[in-house]
């Protein structure tokens, strides 16, 4: 995940790679993101992964669902 | 007796690596490990090879060293994280603001945008984003993001 200046430099960044042009987020939704996903200590026995559900979870309550944030294969997917 | 189970070996593993990058912003050697743990260098590959493949660190690929103890980076990145401790690297730009979210720490981001280089800084102050313009671009879908991790 990379920062750009614009959207407009995404798109050329995507054109020059021949990349498909991916998600984009706020700086503001990405720090939520990061404070969900790295806020809990992983140094206690106990902590562990987050299951695919609890996962789609956080992404969902940052707004990110549809295709894009699912973290389950659609059959078709290559 | 009996050996410790792997589970256990693989937490106090997890506890090590993650005490001593909180601590110094870098993670911890095998040998370190070894050290830290009293286990033998074996046993501490192979835990770490178990919990690279839980996903929960990711190994250079010759070395077997660590590589990222997610959100930090063993390596040099485009994404130094300065916290009033120390200075850091992040995989990625998400990955840089995790590393201020798992400190719960004020911080600088120097970074640079991913198409023309122009440098780009983000700064967290109180538990909130101080300073950030641009956008942040995800270029592979959530379900595709362990492919390759280190491209992701």
């Amino acid at each position: 995940m990379l920062l750009f200046r614009s959207e407009a430099h995404v798109e050329r960044w995507v054109r020059q790679w021949q990349l498909p042009r991916g998600a984009v987020l706020s700086p503001q939704q990405a720090w939520r993101l990061a404070e969900a996903w790295y806020g809990p200590d992983r140094r206690p026995a106990e902590w562990r992964r987050r299951t695919v559900d609890e996962t789609e979870a956080v992404l969902a309550e940052l707004g990110l669902t549809g295709p894009y944030w699912s973290l389950r294969r659609s059959p078709g997917d290559s | 007796m009996d050996a410790p189970a792997s589970a256990d070996i693989d937490a106090r593993l997890r506890y090590h690596v993650y005490e001593t990058t909180l601590q110094r912003g870098s993670p911890p050697s095998v040998a370190e490990l070894r050290h830290a743990t009293g286990l033998s260098i074996e046993v501490v590959r192979a835990g770490l090879a178990r919990l690279a493949a839980g996903r929960v660190l990711v190994l250079q690929p010759q070395s077997g060293e660590i590589l990222m103890a997610n959100p930090f980076s063993a390596v040099p990145t485009a994404f130094v994280v300065e916290t009033p401790s120390y200075a850091t690297f992040g995989n990625c730009i998400w990955d840089a603001l995790g590393i201020l979210a798992m400190l719960r720490a004020p911080g600088r981001i120097r970074t640079a945008c991913g198409c023309c280089g122009e440098a780009m800084d983000v700064v967290v102050t109180n538990g909130e984003l101080a300073a950030a313009a641009g956008v942040v671009h995800f270029a592979v879908p959530a379900s595709r993001w362990w492919e390759d991790i280190v491209f992701t």
